[in-house]
């Protein structure tokens, strides 16, 4: 039984960040690098699967980033993941979430694994459609938005449920091997100390090139996106202005805000 | 006076060989007994993993018996019971070696070699000197009985605040039993040797050697005068004497073959505690050795030796579980009921000859003997509990390492396992950026040197709380300026620098600080000064006591030490007193663990202050309820908590205007407690640093 799961590095902004030059992105020394938060819950749940488990699991995390993401990759192993892959090859470059899905999807069929799991989406991106892609590429069938699951290793279908609105709760089952998409709150990660993230350096990350999963440069990067970014940047804000002096220089100020604003009926 | 050799005690006289023999057979068990006793707690002991630290016997010996001696750490906080104890010590250590010296004469010297020197003028002297001895330990014991029947002292009651009064543990009415039973056996023993003593008078009376140097023995001879009053005969006395004799005799030995087995061994356990002491236990915790099988203590087996005999060296005295904070406070943790868990937990598990199956050695959890989490997480590291310890328990590493294992497997409060986590990413607690590390800077109106880049007289060492926390940071800028005022050449890290790493190594966090500890002495190397200094008294304990064990040892002051010789360099100067009335709380870090209890107070005269000291100061000053990670958690609503009792104290000072600090978690913590308590109005929390600028 072997449980795959889809892992990113996410970038957060750091304090006055500056937009790239060409527009597209955020300079990339304003980046902090992060695992993305949904990904701490589909791992967990697929630790819990696996510590449950009367009969052996692996858990596998993949995940399409350069080296610099092997930190995050760390923690997933620390946390108990039995392996990882990492893809990477600089033509993956600007790829859009469905050309980064074939490449889990290929990962994907070289595994096979029961079940796929990624998260809902990702902090940084927001575009909560790696996970589906990849189950279309698959041909598998998938669920999304996980809130609950229930998996007993070597079942022929996992059970879960979904929230919906007005409060509804959607409880499906599905067959196996699915991609699931876990949703926030599904449970609560496990905490990874540094004693264990130092003692993950000593397992495996296997790196896997384009050539060693058959996909063609072509298909990635840019030149195989079927979406591109046109331009990233901060609208103009509102301004806000503070108001100073005594109390009623204050409310002759903002008496004279205010009529101006209104054109001088109030 | 008669011929010396008679001038003696009789020991045997009128009884058979055969019962002389059967006193030695008992006498003999008793003494295997003993022994047997002692390879038990042995085994336990080194059932133990290494200590990891030098032996250094003799100097070692040494500073213990110092300590035995003079009785210092007893008398603290508690001057009339550590008197009787005094009495008692020296009055049972000149009985102890009275006895033995009669074993020298009568069973060594005399058979072996023909010698003997019990008698004459020598056992005169003897006599008076065990008779006073017997009035120091009944007058002690008679002392405890008093203060444990009446005086009753609340940290007497053992009942524990972390169990509720249905748990068997909860009010642990057998030590209470013990306690009494070894006050009265031994009062016992004392009181039926001066009647022997009088009978053995009274029965030999015609025998001018025994009767005309009676007064040696002035209680013995007091009693006998009363005995022979009440019409009591020589044959009667001896009739008398030779059951109570037995009695005597057996009690004695009983008590003797017992110590092993009961609060007796502290005789031994608090001597060999007091020996093995590391003075400096929570200032410096212990590193986690690389090839430990998990980190921190999980089992009773990853305590150390030393760990373990210090378990059995606790007398109950409860100093520590009125010093504790958390305990003042109503959280479920009292540092003496941690220690008397895990000995429990160890005589269960430890003693037997065979070691039980490792499930059963998981010392974490809520059954006998275990510690909660509730409980480990309740602790500030304020080192109360260590400070004031007679028999020098090491509270704080035993915790923190305990903490560990929690630690690594998330047991924590979530709040402190994202504080955590974000350490990791951004390197302070705040989760700020590290570009914003210095961004204090920018109000100042001057440049601040970058150490990194230009050599500095001074390395200043911000840490979290004065770089992040706004109130803290104005007066980090105060600081600043008096700083540049004295004319300091100074500089610092900008976000070269981290977390220090105090707190998180004492929330039990060892894999990340060693990262911090690291990356801050990276940071250091590559900066050129003489000393450091910090306003923080965290980072302070942990630059000074514990980088050199990771290879940076540097000079290092608190900034009420360098202020302090600047003031009095007249390079700062007071321009006008202050004339406030003031009272001064010693930070836990500057002061208990460091010693840095007289700075502040000289630059409080300097700026002409009236000092009006606290109950709890200097070594008995009461934590602000921060440290050891506590200000990352949450504390129940509702409850009281350590910073509001502090804040009730100083309101009980007439007239007082300011409660001053020398900590940026200390002014965070007392102005928000001034708030909660109600008593904001009644005076101000301010910094030294903020009172330096205000004289100036």
């Amino acid at each position: 039984m072997k449980i795959l799961v889809a892992v990113k590095q996410v970038a957060a902004l750091d304090e006055d960040f500056e937009i790239r030059a060409d527009g597209k992105d955020v300079e990339a020394e304003f980046l902090l690098r992060d695992l993305n938060e949904w990904d701490d819950f589909s791992l967990e749940e697929a630790m819990r699967i696996k510590e449950a488990a009367t009969s052996p699991v692996e858990v596998v995390v993949v995940c399409v980033g350069p080296e610099s993401a092997d930190e995050s990759i760390r923690k997933c192993l620390a946390k108990g993941a039995d392996r990882a892959v990492r893809v990477w090859d600089d033509a993956i470059e600007g790829s859009d979430p469905i050309a980064i899905a074939q490449l889990i999807a290929a990962v994907a069929k070289r595994e096979r694994p029961d079940l796929l799991f990624a998260g809902v989406q990702s902090s940084d991106h927001s575009f909560a459609s790696t996970g589906i892609a990849a189950a279309a590429l698959l041909d598998w069938p998938h669920a999304a938005v996980l809130t609950q699951l229930t998996y007993t290793p070597g079942a022929r279908t996992a059970r879960f449920r979904r929230e919906l609105e007005g409060g509804l709760l959607h409880e499906m089952e599905i067959d196996c091997p699915a991609v699931l998409t876990i949703q926030l709150g599904i449970n609560t990660p496990r905490y990874a100390s540094l004693r264990a993230i130092k003692q993950a350096a000593a397992k495996p990350i296997e790196v896997l090139t384009l050539a060693d999963l058959s996909v063609p440069p072509g298909a990635v990067g840019e030149g195989g996106s079927l979406s591109r970014v046109r331009r990233m940047y901060v609208p103009e804000r509102g301004r806000a202005q503070m108001i100073e002096g005594s109390v009623e220089e204050q409310a002759l100020q903002l008496a004279a805000i205010i009529r101006e604003a209104t054109g001088g009926a109030a | 006076m008669a011929d010396s050799a008679a001038v003696t005690r009789v020991l045997f006289e009128d009884f058979t060989p055969s019962t002389v023999r059967l006193f030695y057979v008992i006498g003999y068990s008793a003494i295997a007994a003993f022994l047997y006793g002692v390879y038990v707690q042995v085994r336990k002991y080194r059932r133990g993993v290494p200590a990891g630290m030098p032996l250094n016997l003799l100097p070692r010996l040494e500073s213990m018996l110092v300590s035995l001696l003079n009785h210092r750490m007893i008398r603290r906080r508690d001057h009339a019971a550590g008197e009787a104890h005094r009495l008692i010590f020296y009055g049972f250590v000149l009985l102890f070696l009275g006895t033995a010296t009669i074993t020298l004469d009568y069973d060594i010297l005399g058979p072996l070699f023909g010698v003997h020197f019990w008698h004459g003028e020598f056992y005169l002297w003897f006599s008076l000197v065990l008779d006073i001895a017997g009035l120091m330990l009944a007058g002690g014991l008679l002392y405890m009985m008093y203060r444990r029947g009446w005086l009753k002292p609340p940290k007497l009651d053992y009942a524990r605040p972390d169990r509720a009064p249905s748990d068997p543990d909860y009010d642990r009415s057998g030590y209470r039993r013990e306690d009494w039973a070894f006050l009265w056996t031994l009062l016992t023993i004392a009181a039926t040797g001066y009647v022997l003593e009088a009978l053995r008078l009274v029965w030999l009376a015609s025998r001018p050697e025994v009767w005309d140097t009676r007064w040696w023995s002035p209680v013995g001879a007091a009693l006998a005068q009363a005995f022979r009053a009440l019409g009591m005969s020589e044959a009667g006395a001896g009739e008398w004497r030779r059951n109570l004799w037995w009695f005597h005799g057996l009690l004695a030995l009983l008590f003797i073959a017992l110590i092993p087995y009961t609060k007796v061994k502290h005789i031994f356990t608090a001597a060999g505690s007091l020996m093995f002491r590391d003075p400096q236990a929570a200032q410096r915790l212990p590193r986690e050795k690389p090839d430990a099988p998990r980190p921190g203590s999980q089992y009773i087996t990853d305590f150390t030796w030393k760990q373990l005999l210090s378990l059995d060296a606790c007398t109950k005295c409860g100093r520590c579980h009125e010093a504790c904070p958390a305990r003042a406070v109503g959280a479920p943790l009292s540092p003496r009921d941690v220690i008397l868990s895990l000995r429990e937990f160890a005589n269960r598990t430890l003693a037997s000859p065979a070691l039980p199956a490792q499930a059963e050695l998981d010392v974490h959890g809520k059954g006998p003997g275990q510690v909660a989490m509730e409980t480990l997480w309740s602790c500030r590291t304020c080192m109360a509990c260590v400070e004031v310890c007679p028999v020098a328990i090491e509270h704080v590493p035993i915790i923190v390492q305990l903490r560990r294992k929690l630690v690594e497997d998330g047991d924590m409060d979530p709040q402190l396992r994202k504080t955590l986590q974000t350490i990791h990413k951004t390197g302070n607690s705040f989760g700020e950026s590290k570009r914003k590390r210095a961004a204090w800077t920018k109000t100042l109106g001057f440049p601040v040197k970058d150490a990194r880049k230009e050599p500095v007289d001074v390395l200043w060492f911000v840490g979290d709380y004065a770089s992040f926390d706004p109130r803290n940071q104005k007066v980090t800028a105060g600081f600043a300026t008096l700083l540049r005022d004295a004319g300091v050449d100074f500089g610092i890290l900008y976000d070269g620098e981290s977390n220090a790493g105090n707190d998180v190594r004492r929330v039990g966090e060892e894999g990340l600080y060693e990262v911090l500890a690291e990356a801050n002495i990276g940071a250091l190397s590559g900066a050129s000064f003489n000393s450091i200094v910090t306003t923080d008294p965290h980072s302070y304990n942990t630059i000074r006591n514990e980088y050199p064990d990771f290879g940076g040892s540097y000079r290092i002051e608190h900034y009420t030490t360098l202020l302090l010789e600047l003031m009095q360099q007249g390079s700062l100067a007071v321009r006008h007193k202050l004339n406030l009335r003031v009272t001064f709380h010693d930070p836990c870090h500057l002061g208990r663990f460091n010693k840095g209890y007289e700075a502040p107070r000289d630059i409080l005269k300097i700026l002409g202050c009236e000092l009006i000291e606290m109950g709890r100061c200097r070594s008995n000053s009461f934590c602000c309820g921060a440290g050891g990670g506590r200000i990352w958690i949450p504390d129940p609503v509702g409850a009281d908590k350590p910073a509001q009792n502090r804040m009730r104290e100083a309101a009980a000072i007439e007239g007082l205007q300011v409660f001053v600090v020398s900590c940026p978690k200390d002014l965070t913590m007392f102005e928000d407690a001034l708030k909660t308590s109600g008593l904001e109005g009644r005076f101000v929390v301010r910094e030294l640093i903020e009172l330096v600028r205000e004289a100036a």
